[in-house]
C-alpha cells in the first residue's frame, strides 16, 4: 500500500470516528452485529505506565482504542493487568487533550509575562529557535539545557542524547528516572561496573525467600506481586519479609514485617552481614574468587546546595563517591559494631524478627530473592543502602542463579531501557559509557559520524542542579519533555518554581496534557503519547519490547521524536559548534543539525518500504526514511559485542520483548553465571565481567542519619509516594474517570492517635507545613497505609495538593536522587488556625 | 484425717474465731444491723469500684498486650471512629452486661492475669501464634450467647432495612431475621484482624 | 473537506477543554497562582448501592460497588473470596470471579482459585461518587459498531 493512499483512510477512519462522538445509538438496530462490523484490530504493546513492563493487546476500531487486555502471550504477565493496565484505553482521551502548541503572547509577539495562547509549530519552534540560539551565542552550551524521561521511548532517549551532547554540545540532559532510580544504577556500576540487574523475573517462581527493603510491590508492582504471592501460596515453604517505615498493603501480605527507624535500613543491612559472618555462614570459595573489599568515604554530606551547614559540616561532600581498597578482616571489623543488641534499639524492630530475617540469608539451603525500589533509592544513602544488599548476596554467594538474586524494582517503564541503557543521564552516554572518559566520547563520535572532539566532556547538570541553576539564571534555554516536574521535583516552592519563572530564562514543557509544569511553562507542546506513536521500551528485567503506532494523535499533537527531529532543522553547524571545531573539519560547515545527526547515512539508512504495512508511521513519513529502524540500529551498534548485545530491530516487533544481551538470537536471564551467560567463560563459575578483574565490590559503609529528622517543631516525618491506582503525577490516570474516582484526592495517612493529640480526626482538613512550605490535606486514620505514630505519608499525584511545596532536596550525594522519603513536618488543624487568627 | 482434726482444732480455740463467735455483750442490735449494713455497703460500693474499674477501655489498655496489638487494631476500625461518634469500647464486646455473667467472666480473665504474668503474649510474634485459639475463644462465647454483646446495640427488631445497603439488607433478611444465623456467624474480624481461617466455615 | 472536518473537531474539543480547565483546574493543573495554597475538598463517599456498572470492553475488570472498608486481604484470610469464589455464590448471589480466575500463568484450569489472582485489589477498586474532573471522549465500541447501518 503506498503511503498517500494509507494516510487518506487514516484520516478517513478519523473524521468517522470524530463524527461519532455524542451520536445516540440508531433507533433501528440489527439484531446481532456480526462480521467486519464487530471485528476489532488487535496489536500487542507494553504497558505506558510502571517498571514492569506488562504486556497488553490493544484492539482498534476506526482509528481508535477502544479496548485493552493482559497479553496471554507475553511472559512478564501472562494476561494479567493492574488497574491502571487495565483501564489504558482511556488514558489518551482526556478531553483537555492539548492538540496546538500554545506560547505565552502579547501582541502577536513572545511575552514571558502573558497568558498561554495557541500558536502554529513554526511560531513556537522560531521562538524557541531564537532564544536557543541567543543563549548558546551569548553563554555557550552550559546554558541549555534538557529534562527528559525514563517515559521516552528509548528512540526518544536517543534522539535526544544526540541532539543535546552532539548538536547543542551539553551535558545539562538528564532523565526524571534521577528522582527515581539514580541510586540503583549508580550502585550497580560501582559494584558490577554494569548497569542493571543479573537475575530476571524467573526468579520470582525460583526463590525460597522474598526480603523486599522498602518496596509496598502489592501497590507499585502489582503485577510482579502476583507472582510474589502466586509463588508464596503455591510453596508452602516460601517465606515473605518486608521491611517498612510503615505498614501497608504488601506488610498485610507478609509472613513477616519490619517497621523501622526511617534511615536505620542500613544498621539492619549491616546486622544482616555481621550475622553471616559471626554465624560462619560466608561463602568463602566465592568470596575469595569472585570478589574485592572496599571501604567508602563517610560523612559525605547530603547532596543540599554547598553553602548549606550540613555541607559545610561534612567531611567529604566532595569526595562523597571516593572509596579504598580494603579486606575482609576490616569489612567483619566495620561491620562487628552492628550486633543485635545495638540493631535492634536503634532500628525499633524486635530482635526476634531481626535474628529471623538475618538466617534466611545466612541458611546456605534457602535461596534469597531481595527486592527494592524507592525506599532505598530515595535516600540520602541510597548508593550505600544498594551496596549493602549485595554485600549480603556477595557474602553468601547468592547471586545470579535461579533464586538468588538481588533485584532492583524498576519505576518507570523505560528508566532501563532510555534512561539507563541510552544514557540520558548528565554523566552518560549510551551503553554504560561516561561523558568524561576520552576514549568513550571518541567511541560515541566514531558511530555518530561526527568530528573528534566534538562531544562535551564535562558532566552536565543533573536533575536537582538544573533546578538550582535555572534559579540562579545560570540554565537559561530549558526543554521539559514526558515529565511533570513541577510537580514531582522537591522543594517546589524555593527551588524549581523560581526557575521556571526567572525572567533570564526560556522555559519549554511537551505534554499531552495541560501539567502543572506545562501551565507554568513559556511554550506548550502538544505531545502525541504511547500508541500514537512507534515505540520501544526497556524494563526491569533488561526486556526490550517495542509496539507501532496504532492511532494518530489527535489535532497538531506530535510525538516527542518529532519534535526533536524537526527542531534541529532550525539550527546549522555555524550556530551550534565551536568555530575551532568546524576550522578543522570545513566538511561540516553550514549543514544543518538534522543533516548532520539523523541523514548521517546510519539513522537514515531504511527506507519507507521497511516499515509495517498496515500501521502508520507519522514521524518517518515525515522524514522520509524509517526513523525508529534507523535510530535503533545506530544506536544497538554501541552495545553490540560489549555485553549489551540487542537483536536486530524487526525481531522486537515479532516478540514479546527479548532480555538483553541477546547473542545468537538467544536472550539471556541471569547475566555473570556460567551456563546461562555467553559473556562468562568456561569454568569461571562467576564472572562479573563489568570489572576489569571480573570481580564484584563488597563496599563497607555505615549507618549514617537522614538530611533531617523531626524535632520539638516539626515533630512528625513525612515520607512521599504513589498509590495504586494513580500514575506518578496523575496526569493519565486523574482523567480517566474510574481511576479517579477509586482514589479521588490525596489524604494525609496518620496514626489515630497521632491525630488525636492534636485534636484532629478522620476526614478534618489539615495544613502540613514544613520549613519549606505547605499544602492543605484531609487526615486519613484508617486507609491501607498504617502509619504507626510520629509518621504521615502523602501521595503525591493530587496536583491541588502540591506535597512537594514542603519536600526536602536533600539527594544522595553519590547518585544525586532526592530523598522523598525523610523530612520533618508538622500538621495542624485548618479550623484551629482559622479560629486562631480571629 | 488426723491433720484435719487437728487444725479443726487449733481454729476452734483460736482466740479471734472464739471472739468472733461469741454473742455481742456492749454493743446494741441496731447499730450491729446498721453496722452491718453500712459495712455492707461499703464492701459492695468497693467491690463494684473495682469491678466497674476493670470494666474501662482504660484498664484494659493498661497491659502492654492488650494496647499494641487488639486495641491498636481496634482504632483502624468503624467500632472505633465513625459518622456519629457513638463507639464500642473493649468490655461492650467482650464483659457480658447481666451480672453472673460477668462474674463468671471476671473469673475466666484471671486467667488473662496468669497469662499476662508469665508473658504468654508479650510479644506481637507470640499473639500472633495464639491469634487463632484467642479468636475461637470469643466465637464460641458469642455464638453459645446468640452474640448477645453485639445484639446490646444493635437490635435485631429495631433495624430498618430500608436504610441498609441492598447487600446488607438481603442478607439480614434472610439470615438473621429467620433467626438463622446469630451475628458473629459473618461479622468476624469487623473489630481485629483476623487470624488464619483455614478451616472455618464460609472461609476460602 | 476531511480536514476541514478534522480541525473543526479539534477545535471544538480545545474550546471545551478551555472551558473546564476554567472550572477544575487545581486538580490536573495546579493552583494558580503555583504557590497559592488551595483548601482540600472534603473527602468523598465511597459508592455501595450495589449497582453493577457497564464495562468499558468486555475484558475491564468490574468494579466493585460496594464498600470493603475493613475487608480483609491478608495471609490469613481473603474477604472478597469468602463472597464471589465459585462455592459460596450461591449462598451470597455475588458475581462469581470469571473463569481466568482458577487458571495458572500457563492458562491450564484449576481445582480452585488461582493464587495469583489473591490481590483482588490490584484490578477490581470501589468507587467514590465524584464527578470527573475532565470529560473523557473514549468511545464504546458499541457506539462504533451500531453506529453503521445508519451509513449504508
Amino acid at each position: 500500500m503506498d503511503v498517500s493512499r494509507r494516510t487518506l483512510l487514516k484520516a478517513q477512519a478519523a473524521a468517522a470516528a470524530a463524527a461519532v462522538a455524542g451520536i445516540d445509538l440508531p433507533a433501528e438496530a440489527q439484531n446481532l452485529a456480526a462480521g467486519e462490523d464487530i471485528a476489532l484490530k488487535w496489536s500487542k504493546a507494553p504497558c505506558r505506565f510502571c517498571g514492569t513492563g506488562c504486556g497488553v493487546m490493544v484492539g482498534v476500531k476506526d482509528g481508535r482504542v477502544v479496548a485493552t487486555h493482559g497479553d496471554m502471550q507475553a511472559e512478564v504477565n501472562r494476561g494479567l493487568n493492574c488497574v491502571k493496565g487495565y483501564f489504558l484505553s482511556k488514558i489518551m482521551y482526556g478531553s483537555d487533550r492539548l492538540t496546538q502548541p500554545l506560547m505565552r503572547m502579547r501582541n502577536g509577539k513572545f511575552d514571558k509575562n502573558a497568558e498561554l495562547r495557541p500558536v502554529s509549530w513554526d511560531q513556537a519552534f522560531d521562538e524557541m529557535a531564537r532564544q536557543w540560539k541567543r543563549v548558546l551565542r551569548e553563554k555557550g552550551p552550559k546554558a541549555v539545557g534538557m529534562f527528559g524521561s525514563g517515559q521516552w521511548t528509548i528512540f526518544e532517549g536517543y534522539a535526544a542524547t544526540k541532539l543535546m551532547r552532539a548538536g547543542f554540545r551539553s551535558n545539562n540532559l538528564d532523565p526524571n528516572a534521577r528522582h527515581c532510580m539514580a541510586s540503583a544504577a549508580v550502585g550497580f556500576i560501582r559494584t558490577f561496573g554494569m548497569d542493571e540487574p543479573m537475575g530476571c523475573y524467573d526468579d520470582f517462581e525460583h526463590a525460597d525467600a522474598f526480603v523486599l527493603w522498602g518496596s509496598n510491590m502489592a501497590e507499585m508492582h502489582p503485577i510482579l506481586w502476583t507472582r510474589v504471592i502466586d509463588r508464596r501460596l503455591s510453596a508452602p515453604h516460601v517465606r515473605i519479609a518486608t521491611l517498612s517505615t510503615y505498614e501497608h498493603r504488601t506488610t498485610e501480605l507478609s509472613d513477616q514485617a519490619l517497621i523501622f527507624q526511617p534511615g536505620t535500613d542500613l544498621a539492619i543491612l549491616n546486622f544482616v552481614a555481621n550475622h553471616i559472618i559471626q554465624t560462619g555462614a560466608v561463602n568463602r570459595d566465592f568470596v575469595e574468587r569472585h570478589v574485592n573489599f572496599r571501604v567508602a568515604n563517610t560523612d559525605i554530606g547530603y547532596g543540599l546546595r554547598p553553602e548549606h551547614v550540613l555541607e559545610q559540616r561534612a567531611a567529604h561532600a566532595n569526595e562523597a563517591a571516593v572509596s579504598q581498597p580494603s579486606n575482609f578482616e576490616a569489612y567483619a571489623r566495620m561491620v562487628g559494631e552492628y550486633t543485635l543488641e545495638r540493631t535492634a534499639e536503634l532500628t525499633g524492630v524486635s530482635r526476634e524478627r531481626l535474628l529471623t530475617l538475618a538466617k534466611m540469608y545466612a541458611d546456605p539451603k534457602t535461596k534469597v530473592m531481595s527486592l527494592w525500589t524507592m525506599g532505598f533509592n530515595q535516600h540520602v544513602r541510597g548508593v550505600w543502602a544498594n551496596h549493602l544488599v549485595y554485600n549480603i548476596h556477595l557474602l553468601t554467594g547468592k547471586i545470579s542463579e535461579p533464586g538468588n538474586s538481588p533485584f532492583s524494582l524498576t519505576g518507570q517503564p523505560s528508566a532501563c531501557g532510555t534512561a539507563r541503557e541510552v544514557g540520558t543521564f548528565s554523566h552518560r552516554l549510551p551503553a554504560d559509557m561516561q561523558v568524561n572518559n576520552p576514549e568513550h566520547r571518541k567511541h560515541a563520535e566514531g558511530i555518530w559520524k561526527l568530528p573528534p572532539g566534538l562531544l562535551n566532556g564535562e558532566i552536565g547538570y543533573h536533575a536537582v542542579q538544573q533546578d538550582r541553576m535555572l534559579k540562579d539564571g545560570k540554565l537559561n534555554a530549558y526543554w521539559i519533555m514526558c515529565n511533570n516536574n513541577l510537580q514531582t521535583a522537591p522543594n517546589t516552592n524555593a527551588e524549581t518554581y523560581p526557575g521556571y519563572r526567572n525572567p533570564a530564562n526560556f522555559v519549554v514543557c511537551s505534554d499531552p496534557y495541560p501539567t502543572v509544569t506545562a501551565m507554568a511553562a513559556d511554550v506548550v507542546l502538544p505531545t502525541a503519547m504511547w500508541v500514537e506513536k512507534e515505540g520501544a521500551y526497556g524494563n526491569a528485567e533488561r526486556r526490550t519490547h517495542m509496539w507501532r503506532q496504532l492511532v494518530n494523535a489527535p489535532g497538531e499533537a506530535r510525538s516527542d521524536l518529532w519534535q526533536l527531529m524537526e527542531f534541529s532543522k532550525r539550527f546549522t553547524t555555524d550556530e551550534a559548534w565551536a568555530p575551532e571545531i568546524l576550522a578543522a573539519h570545513p566538511e561540516y560547515r553550514g549543514k544543518s543539525l538534522f543533516d548532520v545527526l539523523w541523514r548521517n547515512g546510519s539513522v537514515d539508512r531504511f527506507g519507507l518500504d521497511e516499515t509495517a504495512a498496515d500501521h502508520d508511521n507519522v514521524e518517518s513519513r515525515r522524514f522520509g526514511f524509517y526513523v525508529q529502524k534507523g535510530l535503533f540500529e545506530e544506536y544497538a551498534s554501541f552495545g553490540r559485542g560489549h555485553g549489551h548485545d540487542l537483536a536486530p530491530f524487526d525481531r522486537y516487533h515479532e516478540v514479546r520483548g527479548l532480555r538483553w544481551p541477546v547473542v545468537d538470537g538467544k536472550e539471556t536471564r541471569w547475566r555473570y553465571r556460567e551456563g546461562h551467560d555467553p559473556y562468562v567463560e568456561k569454568g569461571a563459575g562467576w564472572q562479573f565481567y563489568g570489572n576489569p578483574d571480573r570481580r564484584a565490590v563488597v563496599m563497607a559503609a555505615p549507618y549514617e542519619p537522614p538530611a533531617e529528622a523531626p524535632d520539638q517543631e516539626y515533630d512528625l516525618w513525612l515520607v512521599t509516594g504513589r498509590v495504586l491506582e494513580h500514575w506518578h503525577s496523575g496526569s493519565m490516570t486523574m482523567r480517566v474517570p474510574e481511576l479517579y474516582r477509586a482514589f479521588t484526592g490525596a489524604v494525609l495517612f496518620m496514626h489515630p492517635d497521632d491525630a488525636q493529640k492534636r485534636g484532629l480526626r478522620r476526614g478534618q482538613e489539615v495544613r502540613i507545613v514544613s520549613r519549606r512550605g505547605e499544602i492543605r490535606s484531609r487526615v486519613e486514620t484508617r486507609g491501607r497505609n498504617k502509619m504507626p505514630p510520629g509518621r504521615v505519608f502523602v501521595p503525591f499525584f493530587d496536583a491541588s495538593q502540591l506535597i512537594n511545596k514542603a519536600t526536602l532536596d536533600a539527594t544522595d550525594p553519590i547518585s544525586k536522587q532526592t530523598d522523598f522519603k525523610k523530612c520533618a513536618v508538622k500538621v495542624i488543624g485548618v479550623a484551629m488556625t482559622e479560629r486562631g487568627a480571629d | 484425717m488426723a491433720a484435719i482434726a487437728k487444725a479443726w482444732s487449733w481454729f476452734r480455740v483460736n482466740p479471734w474465731v472464739l471472739t468472733a463467735t461469741r454473742p455481742p455483750v456492749t454493743l446494741s442490735l441496731a447499730f450491729l444491723t446498721l453496722g452491718g449494713f453500712v459495712a455492707g455497703v461499703l464492701f459492695w460500693g468497693g467491690f463494684n469500684t473495682v469491678l466497674e474499674h476493670t470494666n474501662t477501655e482504660a484498664f484494659c489498655t493498661s497491659c502492654h498486650e492488650m494496647k499494641s496489638n487488639v486495641f491498636e487494631e481496634l482504632k483502624g476500625t468503624i467500632h472505633y471512629a465513625n459518622r456519629s461518634g457513638v463507639r464500642a469500647t473493649c468490655p461492650d464486646c467482650h464483659v457480658p452486661h447481666r451480672w453472673t455473667d460477668k462474674i463468671a467472666r471476671k473469673m475466666q480473665a484471671s486467667k488473662e492475669v496468669w497469662g499476662h504474668i508469665f508473658g504468654s503474649i508479650d510479644t506481637r510474634d507470640k499473639f500472633l501464634d495464639l491469634r487463632r485459639h484467642l479468636a475461637e475463644h470469643e466465637w464460641a462465647r458469642m455464638k453459645a450467647n446468640d452474640s448477645l454483646e453485639c445484639r446490646n446495640c444493635h437490635s435485631a427488631q429495631s433495624m430498618d432495612v430500608s436504610k441498609q445497603n441492598p447487600r446488607a439488607a438481603a442478607a439480614h433478611e434472610k439470615d438473621l431475621f429467620s433467626g438463622g444465623k446469630t451475628c458473629i456467624d459473618c461479622h468476624k474480624g469487623i473489630a481485629h484482624k483476623l487470624p488464619n481461617m483455614q478451616g472455618v466455615p464460609g472461609w476460602q | 473537506m476531511r480536514r476541514l472536518v478534522l480541525s473543526a473537531w479539534a477545535g471544538a474539543a480545545c474550546l471545551v477543554a478551555g472551558a473546564l480547565l476554567a472550572q477544575e483546574a487545581p486538580r490536573l493543573t495546579g493552583p494558580e497562582p503555583f504557590t497559592k495554597e488551595t483548601p482540600a475538598p472534603p473527602m468523598q463517599r465511597q459508592v455501595t448501592d450495589d449497582v453493577r456498572r457497564k464495562r468499558n470492553y468486555p475484558d475491564q475488570p468490574p468494579l466493585i460497588p460496594h464498600a470493603i472498608e475493613g475487608y480483609a486481604l491478608d495471609l490469613n484470610a481473603n474477604k472478597c473470596l469468602a463472597c464471589h469464589a465459585r462455592k459460596f455464590t450461591e449462598q451470597s448471589q455475588a458475581p462469581m470471579i470469571s473463569v481466568t480466575h482458577y487458571q495458572d500463568r500457563e492458562g491450564n484450569t484449576l481445582g480452585g482459585v488461582s493464587p495469583r489472582r489473591y490481590s483482588c485489589l490490584a484490578c477490581h477498586v470501589p468507587q467514590t461518587g465524584a464527578k470527573p474532573l475532565v470529560p473523557n471522549t473514549f468511545v464504546d465500541m458499541d457506539a462504533l459498531v451500531e453506529r453503521e447501518p445508519r451509513g449504508r
